[in-house]
């Protein structure tokens, strides 16, 4: 029998919790990174190409779409990093209690903006 | 599959507004989940104004008094009003739990009650939850034991029997598995969480004799794995249990064994 009943609102009522809001950016900064992948190429290939051609890359990267790529990798990579160690912990049976959650889930959501503008900074002193 | 809209027959419309007759200056609005099956329409959020100065303090009681006092035609399922039979699990402010349980203190500004989420509603704030029934069934929520011990106890060590706490007080209420977007969208193969908790249940039980059985029947990438700890099951539960804790330790016993 088909069932034509309606289909009770879900994501469109449902408050986000700090974990969910975690898992999701888990989500979509996985297939970030993998995209973001094919920047790190380019790179590569430019650095085998020699130096007039990194001159370009070079350029690229300090233009403004550069800069906001290469934070926004910097980003998407500490947030996976953060978050994956905090998946490590929960396989091994640990930190699932609603407290702890709340706190591991902050630490990875503020952890990933402070360690990038530690990072950005540090690049820039380093090169 | 992932739908993120609401399809087109359950798009909610704005319905109608019930003014307070009381003359009470202490009012709040209650907005609140309809649908009549016998008429076809849309569903759509009905608005209630309700006089708090004698309303007792939880959500149950603000239904109890709009079905009394305002509207009779309003549908929701209610038994023991102590969170002890989870009859009255809904969508409250935006999260599940027992409107029995749930004050309505807690909750700032105008009050939604929706009913609980990605379930055919059967009319206002009742949920279909026959596919969560019978996942449960599946899982075989049962003793499995062979040994005739006539009118003897069975016996289990207190170390054995304190493995059940957090397990056997679920009133399987499904706040849980409808507040889990994994639940959402593969709802017809992913056991949820209240299903796997209640699988847990069993596998942990010392008196149990079929724990490798049961370990493998729900060793599957749809029924278990779809799991990916969002929490949103441990947020709802009524009752202060972990059913992300549960789904973890099947994993872990699985990985491990």
């Amino acid at each position: 029998m088909k069932n034509d009943n309606p289909i009770s609102p879900h994501i469109q009522v449902y408050n986000w919790h700090i974990s969910s809001l975690v898992s999701i950016s888990h989500r979509i900064t996985g297939v970030l990174n993998y995209a973001l992948l094919i920047l790190v190429c380019f790179w590569v290939i430019s650095l085998l190409l020699g130096e007039k051609n990194y001159e370009y890359f070079k350029i690229f990267s300090n233009s403004f779409i550069g800069k906001f790529f290469i934070i926004g990798f910097i980003w998407s990579y500490i947030f996976q990093i953060l978050s994956e160690i905090r998946h490590w912990f929960w396989d091994m049976g640990y930190g699932f209690e609603l407290k702890t959650t709340k706190i591991t889930g902050t630490i990875v959501i503020l952890g990933s903006f402070i360690l990038t503008i530690i990072l950005y900074i540090a690049k820039g002193i380093l090169i | 599959m992932v739908q993120i809209s609401l399809p087109k027959n359950s798009k909610v419309q704005k319905g109608k507004y019930f003014k307070d007759k009381t003359g009470s200056k202490n009012i709040r609005k209650v907005n609140i989940y309809r649908w009549d099956p016998s008429t076809g329409e849309n569903p759509r959020i009905d608005t209630y104004e309700v006089d708090m100065d004698n309303c007792p303090s939880k959500v149950l009681d603000i239904l109890n008094k709009i079905k009394n006092e305002i509207d009779p035609t309003i549908a929701y399922r209610r038994s023991c009003a102590h969170g002890v039979c989870g009859s009255c699990a809904m969508n409250m402010d935006g999260k599940n739990g027992l409107a029995c349980t749930k004050s309505h203190a807690e909750i700032k500004g105008e009050i939604n009650i929706y009913p609980l989420p990605h379930l055919k509603v059967l009319k206002d704030l009742i949920g279909d939850l026959s596919t969560l029934y019978k996942q449960y069934d599946s899982i075989k929520p049962w003793l499995k034991n062979s040994k005739n011990l006539g009118d003897a106890e069975n016996l289990q060590s207190k170390e054995d029997r304190a493995k059940l706490d957090g397990l056997y007080e679920c009133i399987m209420c499904a706040c849980c598995s409808t507040s889990c977007p994994s639940y959402w969208w593969n709802g017809d193969k992913y056991l949820g969480p209240a299903v796997l908790l209640q699988a847990y249940r069993w596998i942990i039980d010392s008196r149990d004799e079929d724990r490798k059985e049961r370990l493998k029947k729900v060793a599957d990438e749809l029924k278990l794995y779809r799991c990916h700890t969002i929490m949103n099951c441990t947020n709802a539960c009524p009752k202060g249990l972990n059913p992300a804790k549960a789904i973890a330790s099947i994993k872990k016993m699985l990985a491990t064994s």
